[in-house]
């Protein structure tokens, strides 16, 4: 069951109008991709993606499930949307909520383990190695977890595990972090326990009806067998503006952080039928991720470019993202920004600058939205936004 | 219904397809040439389309799989490959009127008035629905579909034809000179589906083979079918053998082609490889270059055709070349106007230089 139904508020005009988990990544992905495709790649048949806010390019995108081979009779990949029931009906009220209002529809596949994921994050993971050791483990719930450094703890579910693996204590965003082991917020549940666990949270009008501040807790403070699966490999949660620019650039270099290409564990999408990208005499190509569909004129350093974008002659872009189907004009000059899907850069325009020259409040990733047109010779500075 | 031969031009593309029909040849950096025509006819909606293979269509099968790729997977029509009938009285075909008779019982099926019939090395981004109209409305037999000849290149053509300002055909020249003031065939024809019975049942009866002389020439010699043209104004890529194979190939480095090739309304279709956007590396120097997804560049290459997959080392030169899928070329290489098929390993320091009329080819899987 993938979480998917976030608006994404931090990623300001980038989710004007769909869904975080539409939002496009490494030139011709979207963050759907990683979770869709570490399902796949783990043995996993049945995805359900839990979605409320935009749905319709997500929906289009999904389709049938083809392009990640969950096109199947039985099982396959099933968009859930809030839907009206007979003596009530809501919006999702919290990712546990979520869960809670398609219990029906687990009911229907009779799992054994169910896996609860985020749809916003980048990773490759093999759950099959997580699902044996929850059943190993005998758990009633597994939690994957990151070693993070200390001082960044405080962002995230904190977990204290005995010499085993086994979860005593949890904590939500805390102050005072006891551990370094952050959750990933990836979850293993026995079907039975999540069933009773999420009927009770339903129950408790003081609950905020979350996972991390909620269901978790609850479960440690029962005793339940809660262990904690240590997750060694790239993992980051692209909520905002800057995290999502910098897991885009970790795919570059001779030795990316990332590594899309490698033949295991590979990231499916669904693609369009363009040609290769075209690259002119007059252009300038360096350390840089191009996607099929582009024609390229300008100069481009350190930088992903989507499919089916246009970087037009004495264009310079440089560390940025730019998303499918963009142009860029001539002469507009774009360092350290994301360049929306469908946006348009007209010519002499200047987006976003070093951070070399800003003190580090005022600096951050310039951001033009989806659909954007941004005026010629327009001066958009860092942290700004169209 | 459409009907597609993968087969019958195999002998004139040499060595490129000792190994595979040239419907499944690679073309354009990401395509193999049936992906035109089997768009072309998905993007008309002629949802039915027959393949009729002879030998060496593993590969073909392979990369059309379900083809769902060109969104032809459908409940009660697609594509059906049509290997050959071979039976006791009759073998392995010769001509297209043979290899079509073999095809018999899947073209009399009384849903489909029409039959397109098309060859799989004539590269164009066409709509048969206007054809089709055109034919209907001409009340002619079969409707060849052609490219007016604009001017007038030295070699031959297999097909050319003379028309009148109705449309309707006068002459039909086949293997000559190309002249002025006629139309050069594309190896697509429409045929009213009881035409092409009753063309199949006499040609199976006196023994003809060849579909343009044995039929069509011939009946039209004895005024005994009324023939249209249907003139097309597109970009026509004609891979007959290896140099025109190579020209054209360069030819999508051009804005004007690809523009004509590739549209975003009436797109070309083809396998989908999940492979990842290609990474340009410190040192490396594309210019004038049509490249595909999965590549790994960190030396130069200039006025090429990079494959989906293709690595290129530090210090490694291509000029004026083809390199297929997943082919690794080796630090300190030149290449010069070869065609490497897929998968060959170039050594490092390896030199291969060619011309344009006949560039070097190193076959699928080999070494340099």
């Amino acid at each position: 069951m993938i979480l998917a139904g976030g608006q994404g508020s931090r990623l300001t005009v980038l989710t004007e109008n769909t869904a975080k988990p539409a939002i496009p990544f490494g030139g011709k992905y979207r963050l759907i991709d990683f979770p869709l495709s570490n399902c796949v790649n783990s043995g996993i048949d049945t995805v359900g993606i839990l979605t409320q806010y935009q749905p319709l390019q997500l929906n289009e995108y999904i389709g049938n499930g083809m392009p990640w081979g969950l096109n199947s009779s039985n099982g396959g990949v099933h968009v859930l949307s809030p839907y009206s029931k007979s003596a009530s009906s809501e919006w999702y009220r919290g990712t546990a909520n979520a869960i809670y209002q398609n219990i029906s529809f687990m009911e229907r596949y009779h799992p054994a383990n169910v896996l609860i994921l985020s749809g916003d994050h980048i990773y490759k993971m093999n759950y099959a190695e997580m699902l044996a050791s929850h059943v190993n483990n005998k758990a009633d719930c597994t939690i994957a977890v990151l070693d993070v450094p200390i001082e960044e703890a405080s962002r995230f579910g904190i977990m204290s595990a005995d010499e085993n693996c086994k979860i005593y204590e949890f904590q939500e965003k805390p102050k005072e972090p006891k551990s370094t082991k952050a959750s990933m917020g990836i979850y293993a549940f026995r079907w039975e326990v999540l069933k009773k666990y999420l009927t009770e949270d339903n129950e408790d009008s003081n609950s905020s009806n979350d996972f991390g501040k909620n269901v978790i807790p609850k479960l440690v403070a029962d005793g339940r067998r809660l262990f904690a699966y240590e997750f060694n490999g790239y993992w980051k949660d692209v909520g905002t503006v800057s995290s999502l620019w910098q897991a885009n650039m970790d795919l570059l270099g001779e030795n990316p952080l990332l590594d899309m290409g490698e033949a295991r564990n590979r990231i499916y999408s669904r693609n369009y039928s363009h040609p290769g990208s075209y690259i002119a005499p007059e252009s300038e190509i360096v350390n840089s991720y191009i996607a099929e569909g582009s024609t390229v004129y300008g100069k481009i350093y350190n930088s992903i470019i989507s499919t089916g974008c246009l970087v037009e002659k004495d264009a310079e872009i440089h560390n940025s993202v730019v998303m499918p189907n963009a142009v860029i004009e001539t002469h507009s000059i774009i360092r350290y920004a994301i360049i929306g899907e469908d946006a348009t850069v007209h010519a002499y325009a200047k987006i976003g600058d070093d951070p070399e020259f800003y003190e580090k409040n005022r600096w951050d990733i310039a951001v033009v939205g989806r659909e954007k047109e941004v005026p010629q010779k327009k001066i958009l500075l860092p942290k700004e936004v169209y | 219904m459409g009907i597609i031969f993968s087969n019958i031009h195999d002998s004139s593309l040499g060595e490129l397809t000792n190994n595979r029909t040239v419907a499944s040849l690679p073309f354009g950096g990401r395509y193999r040439q049936i992906d035109f025509v089997l768009s072309n006819m998905s993007n008309s909606g002629i949802n039915y389309i027959g393949i009729i293979t002879k030998y060496n269509y593993r590969s073909l099968m392979d990369h059309l799989g379900s083809c769902n790729d060109w969104d032809l997977n459908r409940k009660n029509e697609g594509v059906v490959f049509l290997p050959p009938f071979a039976t006791g009285d009759m073998g392995v075909y010769k001509g297209k009127l043979e290899a079509l008779y073999s095809a018999v019982h899947f073209i009399n099926n009384p849903r489909y008035d029409y039959v397109v019939v098309c060859d799989s090395t004539v590269l164009c981004n066409l709509n048969f629905r206007p054809a089709i109209r055109h034919h209907i409305q001409s009340g002619c037999d079969v409707t060849v579909i052609a490219k007016k000849v604009s001017e007038v290149p030295d070699r031959k053509s297999q097909f050319l034809i003379k028309a009148n300002n109705r449309n309707r055909i006068t002459e039909i020249l086949i293997d000559t000179y190309v002249r002025p003031d006629t139309y050069e065939g594309m190896g697509m024809f429409i045929f009213s589906r009881k035409v092409l019975m009753e063309a199949l049942e006499e040609a199976y009866s006196k023994g003809l083979t060849h579909l343009e002389r044995d039929y069509l020439q011939r009946k039209f010699n004895e005024n005994t079918i009324k023939l249209s043209v249907y003139a097309f104004d597109g970009f026509v890529l004609d891979n007959q053998d290896i140099p025109s194979y190579y020209a054209n190939n360069m030819a999508l480095l051009n804005k004007s082609v690809r523009d004509g090739l590739f549209k975003n309304d009436f797109p070309i279709y083809t396998k989908v490889r999940d492979e990842v956007p290609t990474y340009y590396g410190e040192g490396s120097r594309i210019t004038d270059c049509l490249v595909a997804d999965g590549c790994t560049i960190h030396g130069t290459a200039e006025n090429s055709i990079l494959f989906r997959g293709v690595s290129v080392a530090p210090d490694a030169q291509i000029y004026s070349s083809i390199i297929m899928q997943g082919t690794k070329v080796g630090r300190g290489a030149v290449l010069e106007c070869a065609i490497l098929d897929k998968n060959v390993t170039v050594r490092d320091g390896t030199v291969l230089i060619g011309t344009p009329d006949h560039p070097v080819i190193v076959q699928k899987g080999e070494t340099a």
